[in-house]
């Protein structure tokens, strides 16, 4: 009896892993549409289907963290295609995401406020005249945060590059000096190492495409 | 064995669960689909969003009795239990509307809101006043390119639909402001004393408006302060006309910032640039000094003071119109003023206060002389020392996410001594007391209505009277939305007018107001027609003329008077259509006939034109971090009368001698301004230079015309000067405290 006890032990615990391995697959999986995918709709799917992870997995900040990328993904993609008035709306529902993400992993989150840069970002994007004492103020703050967290972050670097890549030359940008940064992010990502396998680890793929010269 | 086989059996179940199951559906909202909802199979990874028609479908791999939740920002979530076995599942919804603050329609007839807020197309922010040629970076100059002000040169106010200036009122966080606008002398309007960089955004009321607000028959600005800074800062302006500096405090806890501001301006340098059409005898010069400051309370209040005190002068001399009598006529003004206004708000739970107090004290001192063969004579000085005290409070209870409930009371007092050489002495004191309440009653997204009503007591009038006031709006397409409001408005009789001990009622204006606009990304376009009845209009009588007195005084004398005004309005602005171009057209007509102060018939105002069109175009060239900026005028010629007075049947009675129609308005406005360090990451300064040409083209335009005692000979009230230039550098210091944040945070 004893023996069978234990079997049946064992082989409850092996479905208890298997649900932990359901996560870490769904997770995988998820993440990995996410870098792929360059639809709006597809960025809203996965926003909610992280959603729906973070709601089943409270102890877990990872899905609220993806789900505010999706969405700040997302913003960025209605950015390009002119659609500035529904900026804010998803700046606004990445930032909830990322209030989520930040009770749980805690307020030293260089990824977290890395994203709250992005979002603050997106928020200006809608009216840079006007928003960019405010909006555009705390970007700045947010991403000298992410970077004081963690100077190795190449995410910290890739978004740095990006405001230099795209900022016009009168503003202090440069497509030069933003290609050099690009570079000097991608040297980070191959030295970066993600703390788990679902950890961040987004970017270098980006970081890539500038270099190989195929945003003009 | 038994055993065996149940654990087999366990497991196996297990495994078994493991089966997948297909389950579909569509989720409508008034049976159209509704795309991006989020279908979740409750405790479970599995669900789906939907698409463009509706559609969902997803696998699970859980059994028995589930939940499926719909969530949809828009939407009322919902639960469905569903029951899986091995059969597909199907499960439909239909939602029901969330009701939310952005997505519920907001009642817009007769007003503009202007802030960086969730209304963000007919917006007039601080930039955009700054970037309006021809504004003067004034708010009040800066609403005239809006639909339903008028262009009126000649006297300071807002005239709104053809009503005067004073039946405008403009409010700071709520309080009314009693002496908006400079001491000035007649033919010349005052400013703006209020820097616009004060004010985060303001509310403008064409008519219609809240029953929170009371005293003006035409319509209202109500004005928001700014809150906490973000950073400490020093700024300074320069320019040939005025130089000033001011700094901003935030304290480390950043709870609270404090700040003050010097100012001094004087017309002398551009005078002799410049062909003034106004002769300064003393060049307009004026002082001003402001401070403030902004607290937030542990509990969460939030006060708000600023006090400010200014100082101007200026003297003015006019080619005679009698000049058998004298060669000049000369008016000098001393004016002061300081105003105070501290401001609280709070939370409750549900239910938010707001409470204001202001009090402020004006000086008008005019002197007016004439001038013969150089030497000066019969000085008449015009003292008017005015002391005012306001203060209000309200409470508003919110019901549910788009209804409130507020109410509260407001009073004003009023002191005001004036003398006019022995003429006339007075002093009049006066307090309005005031008690209201509002509703905002959401029915849905798409439906809302505000209900109020104010009641007013004056203790000088000693009546008192009860203003409802309605307005309805109802969104029915997606971007269109029409409104409707309705309102009485009562106002006390300008205590100016108010020489003698007299018999006297409140004024009082009807206003139906229908508007119709759309609203999408970038875009926006209002149509609007206004009715607005007039009644108990004062009318005036010429005080007996005594020997020595170079202006006849008016006194009120009773409440016939009456009038009406209707139109049409149109405005059209759009972001959209042309890159880095913002551009917007007003154009407003305007029928209106009053009989009111010295009018002897009912007559069409002076200060009313029929047409009026205004153009603002602005562009902002990102390369040379330059903003172009133009605007244009054109208001058909006003009225103009002569009325005198004659004596009928022993009886002084007024009549009209002249009268004729202006020419044609007309004024191109141009501006520029330069941002050097735009952009720049490390730019310890950040600074605009500014070039203004107001009225390009030189229009020689004429505001109206002063006659001589007996009629026969005129002269035109023209704008002090017909081209101005204007050249200016602002430059702000900001202290950024980002560096010390972080390293006290960490």
């Amino acid at each position: 009896m004893k023996k069978y006890l234990l079997t049946f032990a064992l082989s409850m615990m092996s479905l208890t892993a298997f649900a932990q391995a359901d996560y870490e697959k769904i997770m995988s999986d998820k993440i990995v549409k996410l870098e792929t995918t360059m639809s709006v709709d597809q960025f809203q799917a996965l926003a909610n289907d992280f959603d729906r992870i973070g709601k089943k997995e409270t102890k877990e900040w990872l899905p609220a963290y993806y789900a505010a990328f999706a969405y700040l993904q997302k913003g960025r993609m209605l950015m390009q295609s002119g659609k500035m008035s529904e900026l804010s709306g998803n700046a606004n529902a990445a930032d909830k995401y990322l209030d989520q993400a930040e009770a749980i992993a805690g307020k030293d989150n260089s990824e977290i406020h890395l994203l709250r840069k992005m979002a603050y970002s997106l928020r200006m994007m809608e009216n840079p005249a006007e928003r960019y004492m405010t909006d555009g103020m705390k970007a700045m703050e947010e991403l000298q945060k992410a970077e004081t967290l963690d100077p190795s972050n190449p995410r910290v670097a890739l978004i740095k590059a990006e405001d230099t890549y795209f900022t016009p030359e009168q503003y202090g940008g440069s497509k030069e000096k933003g290609l050099q940064q690009f570079k000097e992010a991608l040297e980070k990502f191959k030295t970066f190492k993600p703390k788990t396998a679902l950890d961040p680890n987004w970017g270098k793929a980006e970081a890539e495409y500038f270099l190989n010269g195929a945003a003009k | 064995m038994k055993t065996k086989l149940l654990l087999l059996f366990t497991l196996l179940s297990f495994a078994l669960s493991m089966a997948q199951t297909k389950i579909s559906g569509r989720v409508t909202y008034k049976n159209k689909g509704v795309a991006e909802v989020n279908v979740t199979l409750k405790d479970s990874y599995d669900g789906a969003t939907t698409d463009s028609n509706g559609n969902f479908s997803f696998e699970t791999s859980e059994k028995d009795n589930k939940i499926l939740v719909f969530t949809h920002p828009k939407y009322i979530e919902v639960e469905k239990s569903i029951v899986i076995n091995n059969q597909e599942v199907s499960a439909s919804i239909e939602l029901k509307e969330q009701i939310s603050e952005i997505e519920a329609v907001v009642v817009s007839a007769g007003s503009i809101e202007a802030s960086d807020k969730k209304r963000a197309t007919a917006l007039l922010t601080p930039i955009d006043i700054y970037t309006t040629a021809g504004a003067d970076g004034q708010i009040s100059s800066a609403l005239t390119y809006l639909p339903g002000v008028q262009k009126v040169g000649e006297t300071e106010g807002l005239f709104i639909r053809g009503g005067t200036g004073t039946e405008s009122r403009i409010f700071m966080d709520g309080s009314l402001i009693n002496n908006y606008f400079s001491n000035s002398v007649p033919g010349i309007a005052g400013r703006d004393r209020f820097n616009t960089s004060l004010f985060k955004g303001n509310i403008f009321s064409s008519g219609g408006y809240s029953a929170l607000y009371g005293q003006a028959l035409s319509g209202a600005l109500m004005l928001e302060s700014v809150d906490l800074p973000d950073q400490s800062s020093y700024d300074f302006g320069v320019s040939p006309i005025f130089l000033n500096a001011g700094f901003q405090r935030l304290t480390d806890s950043k709870n609270s910032s404090f700040g003050a501001s010097l100012g001094y301006s004087n017309l002398k340098l551009m005078q002799d640039v410049f062909n003034f059409n106004t002769d300064f005898s003393e060049a307009p010069e004026s002082f001003n000094g402001d401070f403030n400051f902004r607290i937030k309370t542990k509990s969460g209040g939030f006060f708000k003071y600023y006090g400010m005190y200014d100082s101007n002068r200026m003297g003015v001399k006019t080619e005679s119109l009698e000049p058998e009598e004298y060669d000049w006529s000369l008016v000098k003004l001393k004016g002061k003023n300081t105003y105070h206004n501290l401001s609280f708000k709070q939370k409750f739970g549900k239910y938010l206060l707001n409470a204001g107090t202001s009090y402020s004290f004006n000086r008008s001192d005019l002197d007016f002389s004439t001038e013969k063969n150089n030497v000066e004579s019969g000085n008449t000085k015009l003292l008017t020392d005015g002391n005012y005290i306001n203060f209000k409070t309200v409470l508003e209870r919110k019901v549910n996410k788009i209804s409130a409930l507020r109410s509260g009371f407001e009073l004003n007092g009023t002191s005001e001594k004036l003398s006019f050489n022995e003429f006339v002495q007075k002093h009049y004191k006066g307090l309005i007391s005031s008690a209201f309440v509002e509703t905002d009653l959401g029915f849905s997204n798409q439906l809302s209505a505000k209900i109020g009503v104010r009641a007013e007591y004056s203790s000088y009038l000693e009546k008192s009277n009860i203003a409802p006031r309605l307005a309805l709006a109802y969104r029915f397409a997606k971007e269109w939305t029409t409104s409707f409001a309705y309102g009485i408005f009562y106002q006390n009789p300008e205590s100016r007018y108010i020489n003698v001990p007299v018999n006297l009622d409140f004024q009082k204006a009807q206003h139906y107001i229908f508007q119709v606009q759309r609203t999408s990304e970038g875009r926006s376009l209002r149509l609007e027609a206004f009715y607005k009845i007039y009644d108990d209009l004062i009318k005036v009588k010429n005080l007996s003329y005594i020997e020595g007195q170079n202006q006849y005084v008016q006194i009120a004398d009773n409440n016939n008077g009456y009038g009406f005004a209707k139109g049409l309005e149109l405005f059209w602005r759009d972001k959209k259509t042309f890159e880095n171009i913002d551009y917007w057209i007003s154009y407003s007509y305007l029928d209106s006939k009053r009989d009111f102060m010295n009018y002897p018939v009912s007559l069409k105002p002076n200060f009313a034109s029929e047409h009026t069109l205004s153009a603002v175009a602005k562009r902002f060239v990102p390369k040379w971090k330059t903003g172009f900026n133009l605007s244009y005028t054109y208001a058909k010629g006003r009225p103009y009368y002569d009325i005198a007075t004659q004596d009928v049947n022993g009886e002084k009675e007024y009549f009209v001698r002249h009268e004729g129609r202006l020419k044609d308005y007309n004024a191109l406005n141009f501006s520029v301004n330069y941002l050097p360090n735009l952009g720049k990451k490390d730019a310890k300064a950040f600074t605009v230079l500014v070039l203004s040409v107001s009225n390009v083209l030189g229009s020689k335009n004429v505001y109206g015309y002063n006659f001589s005692m007996d009629g026969s000979r005129r002269s035109a009230v023209v704008p002090p000067v017909n081209t101005f230039v204007f050249i200016g550098a602002f430059i702000s210091f900001g202290v950024d405290k980002t560096q010390d944040a972080i390293n006290n945070n960490l």
